[in-house]
C-alpha cells in the first residue's frame, strides 16, 4: 500500500523488523495454508471427474508454459525494481514497476484465454464436473491473486511518477515485491501439479475415494 | 488522491458517539469488543434455553424439528463465534499492550477495521433471523445436508457468508496482534519474560493465522455450490462429503485450542496474583502451550473416528490425541504447584480460575475417553460429547473469561466489581453448570443421541435432562447477576485505584483507567513479573511504592489519531458478503451488487492508504513517536 | 443395574451359552474413596432410570462388549486421575488459604524433577491405553474368521427411515428388501454395507455395536454379532434434517428357525379377504402408493433410482420402505409409531405428519396431501380397505 511521508522515520521494534514487513510475511504464511486447502481439494479430486471433459482433452501445456515463463520474468522485473528503488534510479523504478505490472498483465491475458478456450469453445464450465469446479477455482483464485497485484503495482507506478518513490520509501516497493514473488511461487505449484503432473490424467480412475454407488444425477 | 486530508475530513471529535466509531484505541476497541461479544453471549444463552425448555420433558412441543436445529446450530455458532473469540480478542485489544509497554498495537487502523467487520458479519449472520431463514444444519454444518438439494432455503449461505466475513476479520486482527507482540514489546521484555497471557495470545493469533485460510476455502467452496453450481460436495457429481470434514475439522480443532489457549493464559496470570507466588514453571507452562499449539494440528481426525477411515488412519489419530493430554496435563499441575504453598486470597477473579481448573480437568478427560477410538464409536454424536464440550468450554473458556472480566474491570473502570454479587455469581455458575452438564454424560452414555428435538418415553433419559434443565435455571440467574454487579458498580463500585491486587504485571503500574497512550514514559522492563520486582524492592528499601507517573504533559505524545476508513473499508467488505445473499431470483445479479461493496472496500481503501496514521494536528500534538504505534 | 460401569445385567433369555458377562474391572485397585464418591455421585443420578433401550453399559455382543470393556477399563483411570488431581488441587486450596498477618511465602519458581515427573507418567499412562485401544480397533474391525459366514446385509439411509437388503438371505441366493426392522439370526456375525442415497446418516445399535456413518458416495463396513435373541433399538446418530430425531428403527434378533421362516416366506403371495383386494386396487390405483412403495417383493433395481431421482430434483415422489412383508412387523415408520396395527395405519394413511411431523410421505405425496397436512384424498371406506391390504402384507 502506497504510504504518505509522515511515517518514514525509522521504526523502534524490538526485533528490528519492520511492523508492516513483519505484518506481509505472516500474512503470506496464511495465504500458504489458503492454496494449501484448494490445491488440497483439487489433488483430492484429480481423477474422480464422472463425465468429460478431462484434463488430457482441454489443457494445453505449451500454451500454459508460456505464461508461465511472463510470470516468472515479471519475477525477474519486480527484483530489478526493487534494486532501481534502493538505488534511487527514479527512470529505473518507473520502468521496471511497469514491466512488473504488465508482465502481470500478460498473464492475466493468458488465463482470460485459456478461460475463455475451455468453457465456451471446448465446453468445460464450472459446473459440469469435478475437474471444472476444482480447475477454475484454484486458478481463479491464483488469478485474483495476480490481478490484485497488478493494482498494487498499477498505484506503485503512479506514485512512482509523483517521484515519491526511492530509498526511503524502498519497503512501499519491496512489500509489494514479497507479495509477487509469493504469487509466483504458487503458480509454479500450480503449474506443476495441475498441468505437468495431472496435465494427462484422462476419465474416471478406479480406484479413488468413491467406494459406493453414485446417487441419481440430478437434472441441473 | 494523495491528499494528507483524503476525501472525508478527519474526524476530530474525542467524546461521543462518533468518537466510538471512529476510535483506533486498543483501549477502546476492546470495550466495543467485550460489549458486543458479551450481547452474543446472551443471546446464544438465550437460545440454550430453548433448547433446554424442549428437552426438559419427553415428547414435548415446545418447538418442532425446524426451529431446534436452527437453535442449536445457532446457539453454537454464536457462542464460539461471535461470543468466545471475540471476548477474548476484547482481552487480546485491552491487556496486550498495556502488559508488554506499548501505546497501542500495531495496526490501529487495522485493530478498528477487524472490529468493524466482526460487528457487521455477526450483524449479517443474524439478519438470517429477520428473513426467516436460520441456518439448521449444525455448527459444523456437514456437506451435503447443506447442498440446495437439501436445504433450500437461504439459512445456510447466510451461515456461510457470515462465518468468511468473520473470518476476514480474526485474521486481520490475529495478524494484528502477532506484530504487536512480536515487536513492541517495551526494552527489556525479552520473549522469556512476557506474561503467560501474551505468550498465548500470540499462539492463539498464529493459530487463528494458519486455521482460518482453511475453512475458508471450505466455505467458499459450500459458497459455490449453492450459489454458482460448482460439484465439490455434489454426491451426483461424484463429490465426496467427508473432504468437507476434513476441511472443517483442520479448521476445528485447532479453533478448540483457539478458544482455550487465551483462556488458559488469563488463569495464568490471575493464579500468581492470588497465591502471591509467581508461575510454577513458567517455561514449561510455555512450551507446553507451544507443543499443543502444534500438536493441535495432527488429530482432526479424532472428530471423525466414524466416518470409516479405517483402523489405521483411526489409530494414528488416537493416539495423536491421547498424546496432546500431557502437554494439558502439564499446565494444571504447573497450575496447582502455583498454588501450592501461597498465600491464597479467595478473590472472584480467583474463585473462577480455580474453577476454570476443576472443571476442565472433568472436560479434559472426557476429551480423552472420547480419543480412544473404539470407544467413541459409542459416544460419538450423543450427549456425551455435548457434555465434554460445555466442559471445556463453558467450565473452560467461559469461566477463564470470567476471571479476565472480575480481574481487569478495576484497570479499565477504576471500580471494582462487587464481590458479594461476584461471588453468588461464581457458586450460582459452578453449581448450575455441574447441575446442567453433569448429567448429560449419562444421557449419553445411556444412548442419547445429540440433536434430536425431541425423545420418547421409556429410554431412560427423563431425568438427566430435567436435571439439565433445572441448572439451566441456575446459569440464568448467575448471568443476570453478573449483568447487575456490571451496572451497579460502574456507578457504585469501589473506586479500585492504580493497583488493587498487588498484581505483577506492567499493566497494573499505570493508573485506571489507563491514560490514552498507556505510559507516559516507555517502562524499561527488569524481569518477569516486572512490577513485583519493583514493589518489592522498594519495600525492602523502605521507600513509597512507586505508582503511576504522572500524566504526560499535552503534546509530548505522539497518537493515532481516529480515523473514518476502517469503518468505511469495512462496510464494503461486508457489502460484498451481503450482496451474495441478496435473493431476486437470478443469481447473477450478484455480481453487481457485491461489486459495489467492493468498490467501497477499495476507495476505503485508498482513502487509509493517504492518510498518514495521525493527523499532523493530532490532539496530543508534538513529534516523537517512541514506542508508539507507527502506521 | 445395568448402568454402573462395573455391573453388567446377567441375560437369561437368549440362547444357552452364547452370553459372557462384562468383566469387572479390578474393583481392589480403586482407592475406596475414589469409589465412594464416584458411586454417591453416580448412584444419585442413575437411581430412577430403570430402563434404558438404547444404554451402552448393556451389550449383547462382541463388538459392543469390546468396545465397553475398554471405555471401563478407561474410566476407572479418569476416576483415579480425577480424583487425585482434584483432591490435590482441594487441598491446596483449604491448605494454602491466607491466613491473618501471614508474610509473603516462600517464591519458588519450578521444579524440574517434578516437572518431568508430570510428563512422563502422564505419557506412559496414555501410551499404555492407546497401545491398548490400537489393539482393540484391529481386533474388532473384522468379524473372526472362527465365528462362521457372516450373512451380509447392505442397509441404505433415506430422509427418514431405513432400508435393508439381503443380497443373499438364505445362502441359496434369495434376495429380499425390508424395511426399519432388521431381522437376523441370534449368534451369526452380520456384516453391513451402508449406502446412502441423500446426506450422511449414522447406523447406530448401542447394545451391538458402534456407530458407523452412512455417506453418499462410499461403502462404509462395519459388522457385528447378538448374543441373545430379542429387540434392539436403533437410531440414526447424524443430524440429517427436520427429523432426524425420528430416524430409528429395530433390529429383531430371531432364532435361526424362526429368520428361516421369515425368509422362506418373504415375497410369497399374501391371502386377501375381500376388503384388502379392494385395498390392494387402491393401492396400485387411486392411492398412487406404488409411486413410492413396493409390495410384492424386491424392487426393481430401476425402478428405486427413478424415484431416488425424482426425489432429489423435487418431485411428486419419493423412495418409501418396501412394504412386502409389512405386517409382520412390530412397528413402522422408521421406529417410531408403535404398535403396528389398523388403527395407527389408519391414522397414518390419513395424514402421516400427526405421528411423525414433516415426513417425505406427507411432504411429497401432493395428491394424496395437497398442502402436505390434510387429511388424504382418499375416502374413509378406501382407506380402510388400504389399512386391510397393509394388514395382511405377511
Ligand atoms: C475449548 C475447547 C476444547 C478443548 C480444550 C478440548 C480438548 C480436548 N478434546 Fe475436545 N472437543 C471440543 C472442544 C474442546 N476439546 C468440541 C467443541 C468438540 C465437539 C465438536 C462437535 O462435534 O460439535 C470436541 C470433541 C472432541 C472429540 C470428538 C468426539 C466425537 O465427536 O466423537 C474428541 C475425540 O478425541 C475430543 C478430544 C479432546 C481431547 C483429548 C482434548 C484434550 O486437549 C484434553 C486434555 C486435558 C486433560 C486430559 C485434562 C487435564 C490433564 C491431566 C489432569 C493430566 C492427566 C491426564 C491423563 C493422564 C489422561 N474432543
Ligand atoms: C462456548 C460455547 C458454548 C457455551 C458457553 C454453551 C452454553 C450452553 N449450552 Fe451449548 N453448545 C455448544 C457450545 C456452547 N454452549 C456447542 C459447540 C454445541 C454443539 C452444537 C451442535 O451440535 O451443532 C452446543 C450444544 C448444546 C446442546 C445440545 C443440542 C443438541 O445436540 O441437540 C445443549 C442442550 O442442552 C446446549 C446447552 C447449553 C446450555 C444450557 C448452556 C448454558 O451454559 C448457557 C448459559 C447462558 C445463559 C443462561 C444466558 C442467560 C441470558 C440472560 C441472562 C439474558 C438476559 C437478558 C437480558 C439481560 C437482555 N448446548
Ligand atoms: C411420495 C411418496 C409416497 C407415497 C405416494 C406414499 N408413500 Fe407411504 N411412505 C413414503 C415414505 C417416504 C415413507 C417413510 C416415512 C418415514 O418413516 O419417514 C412412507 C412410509 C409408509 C409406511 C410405513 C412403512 C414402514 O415400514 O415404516 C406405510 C405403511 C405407508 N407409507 C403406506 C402408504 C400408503 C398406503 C400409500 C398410498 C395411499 C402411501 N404410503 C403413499 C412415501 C410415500
Ligand atoms: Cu438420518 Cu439422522
Ligand atoms: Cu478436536
Amino acid at each position: 500500500m502506497a504510504h504518505a511521508e509522515t511515517a518514514h522515520h525509522a521504526e523502534a521494534t524490538t526485533t528490528g523488523l519492520n511492523h508492516r514487513k513483519l505484518l506481509m510475511w505472516i500474512f503470506l504464511g496464511s495465504d500458504c495454508m489458503l492454496f494449501g486447502a484448494l490445491i488440497a481439494t483439487y489433488m483430492v479430486y484429480r481423477g474422480q471427474s464422472i463425465v468429460g471433459p478431462y484434463p488430457v482433452d482441454i489443457l494445453n501445456i505449451p500454451v500454459t508454459t508460456i505464461s508461465t515463463f511472463v510470470l516468472l520474468c515479471s519475477s525477474f522485473a519486480m527484483v530489478q525494481a526493487l534494486a532501481a528503488t534502493n538505488r534511487n534510479n527514479q527512470r529505473g523504478i518507473k520502468i521496471w514497476l511497469l514491466a512488473t505490472a504488465l508482465l502481470g498483465f500478460t498473464f492475466l491475458g493468458f488465463q482470460v484465454y485459456e478461460f475463455y478456450t475451455f468453457s465456451v469453445v471446448e465446453g468445460l464450465f464450472i459446473g459440469t464436473n469435478l475437474f471444472g469446479s476444482t480447475f477454475f477455482t484454484l486458478t481463479g483464485f491464483h488469478g485474483a491473486h495476480v490481478t490484485l497485484g497488478v493494482v498494487w503495482l498499477v498505484s506503485l507506478f503512479i506514485v512512482a511518477f509523483k517521484g515519491r518513490l526511492g530509498p526511503s520509501t524502498a519497503l512501499d516497493v519491496e512489500l509489494a515485491g514479497l507479495y509477487w514473488h509469493f504469487v509466483d511461487i504458487v503458480w509454479i505449484v500450480i503449474f506443476t501439479l495441475v498441468y505437468l503432473i495431472g496435465g494427462y490424467d484422462a476419465g474416471p480412475v478406479a480406484a479413488g475415494v468413491l467406494t459406493g454407488p453414485i446417487p441419481s444425477v440430478l437434472p441441473v | 488522491m494523495a491528499t494528507t486530508t483524503g476525501v472525508l475530513a478527519r474526524p476530530t471529535s474525542y467524546s461521543g458517539v462518533w468518537s466510538w466509531l471512529t476510535t483506533v484505541d486498543h483501549k477502546r476497541i476492546g470495550v466495543l469488543y467485550g460489549a458486543t461479544a458479551f450481547i452474543f453471549l446472551l443471546i446464544a444463552g438465550l437460545e440454550a434455553g430453548v433448547l433446554r425448555a424442549q428437552l426438559a420433558r419427553p415428547n414435548s412441543t415446545i418447538v418442532d424439528g425446524q426451529t431446534f436445529n436452527a437453535m442449536f446450530t445457532m446457539h453454537a455458532t454464536t457462542m464460539i463465534f461471535m461470543a468466545i473469540m471475540p471476548m477474548s480478542v476484547a482481552f487480546f485489544n485491552f491487556v496486550v499492550p498495556l502488559a508488554i509497554g506499548a501505546r497501542d498495537v500495531a495496526f490501529p487502523r487495522l485493530n478498528a477495521f477487524s472490529y468493524w467487520v466482526f460487528l457487521f458479519g455477526a450483524l449479517l449472520m443474524h439478519t438470517s433471523f429477520l428473513v426467516g431463514q436460520i441456518p439448521d444444519a449444525g455448527w459444523f454444518s456437514y456437506a451435503n445436508l447443506t447442498s440446495r438439494t437439501f436445504s433450500p432455503e437461504a439459512g445456510l449461505d447466510f451461515w456461510a457468508i457470515g462465518l468468511l466475513v468473520m473470518g476476514a476479520s480474526s485474521v486481520a486482527g490475529a495478524l494484528n496482534f502477532t506484530v504487536t507482540i512480536i515487536n513492541m514489546r517495551a526494552p527489556g521484555m525479552s520473549l522469556w519474560r512476557m506474561p503467560v497471557f501474551i505468550w498465548m495470545t500470540l499462539l492463539t493469533s498464529i493459530l487463528l493465522v494458519l486455521a482460518f485460510p482453511v475453512i475458508t476455502v471450505g466455505l467458499i467452496e459450500l459458497t459455490m455450490d449453492r450459489n454458482f453450481g460448482t460439484n465439490f460436495f455434489n454426491t451426483s457429481a461424484g463429490g465426496d462429503p467427508v473432504l468437507w470434514q476434513h476441511l472443517f475439522w483442520v479448521f476445528g480443532h485447532p479453533e478448540v485450542y483457539i478458544l482455550i489457549l487465551p483462556a488458559m493464559g488469563i488463569v495464568s496470570e490471575i493464579l500468581p496474583t492470588f497465591s502471591k507466588k509467581p508461575l510454577f514453571g513458567y517455561p514449561v507452562v510455555i512450551f507446553s502451550g507451544i507443543v499443543i499449539a502444534i500438536m493441535g494440528w495432527a488429530v482432526w481426525s479424532h472428530h471423525m473416528f466414524t466416518v470409516g477411515l479405517g483402523p489405521v488412519a483411526n489409530s494414528v489419530f488416537t493416539i495423536t490425541t491421547m498424546l496432546i493430554a500431557v502437554p494439558t496435563g502439564v499446565k494444571i499441575f504447573n497450575w496447582i504447584g502455583t498454588m501450592w504453598g501461597g498465600s491464597l486470597e479467595f478473590k472472584t477473579p480467583m474463585l473462577f480460575a480455580i474453577g476454570f481448573i476443576a472443571l476442565f480437568i472433568v472436560g479434559g478427560l472426557s476429551g480423552v475417553s472420547h480419543a480412544v477410538s473404539p470407544s467413541d464409536f459409542q459416544q460419538q454424536d450423543t450427549y456425551y460429547i455435548v457434555a465434554h464440550i460445555h466442559y471445556v468450554l463453558f467450565g473452560g473458556s467461559i469461566f477463564g473469561i470470567f476471571a479476565g472480566i472480575y480481574y481487569w474491570f478495576p484497570k479499565l473502570t477504576n471500580r471494582m466489581l462487587g464481590e458479594g454479587l461476584g461471588k453468588w455469581h461464581f457458586w450460582l455458575m459452578f453449581i448450575g453448570m455441574n447441575i446442567t452438564f453433569f448429567p448429560m454424560h449419562f444421557a449419553g452414555l445411556d444412548g442419547m443421541p445429540r440433536r434430536i428435538y425431541t425423545y420418547p418415553v421409556g429410554y431412560g433419559w427423563e431425568v438427566y435432562n430435567l436435571l439439565s434443565s433445572l441448572g439451566y435455571v441456575l446459569l440464568f440467574v448467575g448471568f443476570v447477576m453478573f449483568v447487575h454487579n456490571i451496572f451497579h458498580s460502574l456507578k457504585k463500585g469501589q473506586v479500585a485505584g492504580h493497583d488493587p491486587w498487588d498484581a505483577p504485571t506492567l499493566e497494573w503500574s499505570i493508573s485506571s483507567p489507563p491514560p490514552e497512550y498507556n505510559f507516559a514514559e516507555i517502562p524499561h522492563v527488569r524481569g518477569l513479573d516486572h512490577y513485583w520486582i519493583v514493589k518489592r524492592e522498594a519495600r525492602a528499601a523502605g521507600q513509597p511504592v512507586p505508582g503511576p507517573e504522572p500524566h504526560a504533559a499535552p503534546g509530548s505524545v505522539h497518537m493515532p489519531s481516529p480515523s473514518y476508513w476502517p469503518l468505511v473499508t469495512a462496510f464494503g467488505v461486508v457489502w460484498i458478503g451481503g450482496g451474495m445473499l441478496i435473493d431476486v431470483g437470478w443469481d447473477y445479479i450478484k455480481f453487481p451488487i457485491s461489486f459495489v461493496g467492493g468498490l467501497i472496500a477499495f476507495i476505503g481503501v485508498v482513502g487509509w492508504a493517504n492518510e498518514p496514521a495521525s493527523a499532523p494536528d493530532a490532539h496530543h500534538g508534538g513529534h516523537e513517536a517512541g514506542h508508539g504505534a507507527a502506521h | 443395574m445395568g448402568f454402573l460401569p462395573f455391573r453388567s445385567r446377567n441375560v437369561t433369555d437368549g440362547t444357552p451359552g452364547s452370553f459372557r458377562q462384562v468383566s469387572r474391572p479390578g474393583l481392589s485397585r480403586v482407592p475406596p474413596l475414589a469409589l465412594l464418591a464416584a458411586m454417591a455421585v453416580l448412584a444419585l443420578l442413575v437411581a430412577c432410570s430403570p430402563q434404558s433401550n438404547m444404554s451402552t453399559w448393556e451389550t449383547f455382543g462382541p463388538v459392543a462388549r469390546g468396545q465397553l470393556h475398554l471405555f471401563n477399563v478407561l474410566l476407572w483411570v479418569m476416576v483415579v486421575v480425577f480424583v487425585l488431581v482434584e483432591g490435590i488441587l482441594l487441598y491446596a486450596i483449604i491448605r494454602y488459604r491466607r491466613r491473618p498477618g501471614q508474610p509473603l511465602p516462600h517464591q519458588t519458581h519450578g521444579n524440574m524433577p517434578l516437572e518431568i515427573a508430570w510428563t512422563i507418567i502422564p505419557t506412559i499412562l496414555v501410551l499404555a491405553v492407546g497401545g491398548w485401544s490400537v489393539a482393540t480397533l484391529f481386533r474388532l474391525d473384522q468379524p473372526p474368521a472362527s465365528a462362521g459366514k457372516p450373512l451380509e446385509v447392505v442397509v441404505t439411509g433415506h430422509q427418514w427411515w431405513w432400508e435393508f437388503e439381503y443380497p443373499d438371505a438364505d445362502g441359496a441366493g434369495k434376495v429380499i428388501s425390508t424395511a426399519n426392522e432388521l431381522r437376523v439370526p441370534v449368534n451369526r456375525p452380520i456384516n453391513i454395507t451402508l449406502h446412502s442415497d441423500d446426506v450422511i446418516h449414522s447406523f447406530w445399535v448401542p447394545k451391538l455395536a458402534g456407530k458407523m456413518d452412512v455417506i453418499p458416495t462410499r461403502s462404509n463396513k462395519m459388522w457385528f454379532q447378538a448374543d441373545a435373541t430379542g429387540t434392539y433399538y436403533g437410531q440414526c446418530a447424524e443430524l440429517c434434517g427436520v427429523i432426524h430425531a425420528l430416524m430409528k428403527f429395530r433390529v429383531q434378533v430371531l432364532t435361526n428357525a424362526e429368520y428361516d421362516t421369515w425368509v422362506a416366506g418373504y415375497g410369497k403371495a399374501p391371502q386377501l379377504s375381500a376388503d384388502a383386494l379392494k385395498g390392494q386396487a387402491v393401492f396400485q390405483g387411486a392411492g398412487t402408493c406404488t409411486v413410492c412403495h413396493t409390495a410384492s417383493g424386491v424392487d426393481n433395481p430401476a425402478v428405486v433410482d427413478g424415484r431416488v431421482a425424482g426425489f432429489n430434483s423435487g418431485g411428486a415422489i419419493a423412495p418409501g420402505p418396501n412394504l412386502t412383508d409389512l405386517a409382520t412387523r412390530t412397528s413402522f415408520a422408521a421406529g417410531t409409531v408403535e404398535p403396528l396395527n389398523p388403527d395407527n395405519l389408519r391414522k397414518w394413511i390419513n395424514n402421516p405428519n400427526d405421528l411423525k411431523p414433516s415426513t417425505h410421505m406427507a411432504g411429497r405425496a401432493k395428491a394424496l396431501y395437497p398442502d402436505g397436512s390434510t387429511k388424504v384424498t382418499l375416502s374413509d371406506v378406501q382407506v380402510s380397505d388400504l389399512v386391510a391390504y397393509l394388514m395382511s402384507l405377511k
